[in-house]
């Protein structure tokens, strides 16, 4: 298998922070040296960058305010002296 | 043990995250709201038996998901479990790539181009048993141990899922971005 096709073996555990050790080192270096895979490894981080902003819904304040009462109820069904 | 007391204080701040998970599983607003409000309760139950200083985000999603799972597959006998067929790797960035030629730069600015509904038009199209991974490690940020705890599945079938489920991901974005014109179709 050569260096690169290593690289790209590993390249999600890589740009996931999973590696560690010597794995881990021997990409890096290889990265160094290797500008095809370099690109490849930008392009797959800068994905997951735009899927982890654009995935991600905020809700509305009504949302925390509900959890609240409901916990509220919660607890004063638990216990109706309190 | 962890004091029910403080269960507010201490869970109310990923609510947030734990919305927007839910919508991604459930593609409705009501639904995830009324499985974040179920998710909350339980959790509220049974905060005297979480192990204190552990991991409360994972714990929150695990509950989360076991919410989803039963009140969204009580219909089915099994959960589905559905094959994505082969997908060459770095599927987005090589067919980016057949178009640009050799230029970088085109393949990071179709990147620019998905508008936030791309994305999540993309994740939600994803079969089930590949969107909840994606979406825990590509979303929430979780590490593969943390997802595998959440699914209660072991690490090699969470890494082999996400690898899958990120390249029929990565094919969804191909489409979207071919439908709204940002990359020329196949000739």
């Amino acid at each position: 298998m050569s260096a690169c096709d290593r690289a790209i073996e590993y390249i999600y555990e890589y740009i996931d922070d999973e590696l560690t050790g010597t794995h881990k080192t021997r990409i890096q270096w290889h990265l160094k040296r290797c500008g095809s895979c370099m690109d490849a490894f930008a392009f797959e981080t800068q994905l997951k960058e735009r899927i982890a902003t654009g995935g991600r819904t905020e809700p509305s304040e009504e949302l925390f305010d509900n959890l609240r009462a409901l916990l509220q109820q919660e607890r004063q069904t638990q216990d109706p002296d309190c | 043990m962890a004091d029910q007391a403080n269960f507010e204080a201490d869970a109310m701040q990923y609510a947030g995250q734990l919305y927007s998970a839910a919508l991604r599983m459930t593609r409705s607003p009501a639904d995830a709201e009324d499985v974040v409000q179920e998710t909350y309760l339980k959790a509220y139950r049974a905060y005297g038996s979480f192990q204190e200083g552990t991991n409360l985000k994972a714990w929150l999603y695990r509950i989360l998901t076991n919410t989803y799972i039963n009140k969204y597959r009580k219909a089915q006998r099994r959960p589905q479990e559905v094959e994505l067929g082969e997908l060459q790797d770095l599927y987005l960035y090589k067919r980016l790539g057949e178009q640009s030629g050799a230029s970088m730069s085109a393949e990071i600015e179709a990147l620019d181009s998905f508008v936030d509904e791309d994305i999540v038009a993309a994740i939600e199209s994803l079969p089930e048993n590949f969107r909840l991974p994606v979406l825990y490690a590509d979303v929430e940020g979780f590490s593969y141990k943390e997802i595998a705890e959440i699914l209660d599945v072991p690490i090699g079938t969470v890494m082999s899922r996400l690898h899958r489920g990120r390249k029929a991901l990565q094919r969804k974005l191909w489409n979207v971005a071919v439908d709204r014109g940002i990359v020329e179709p196949d000739s």
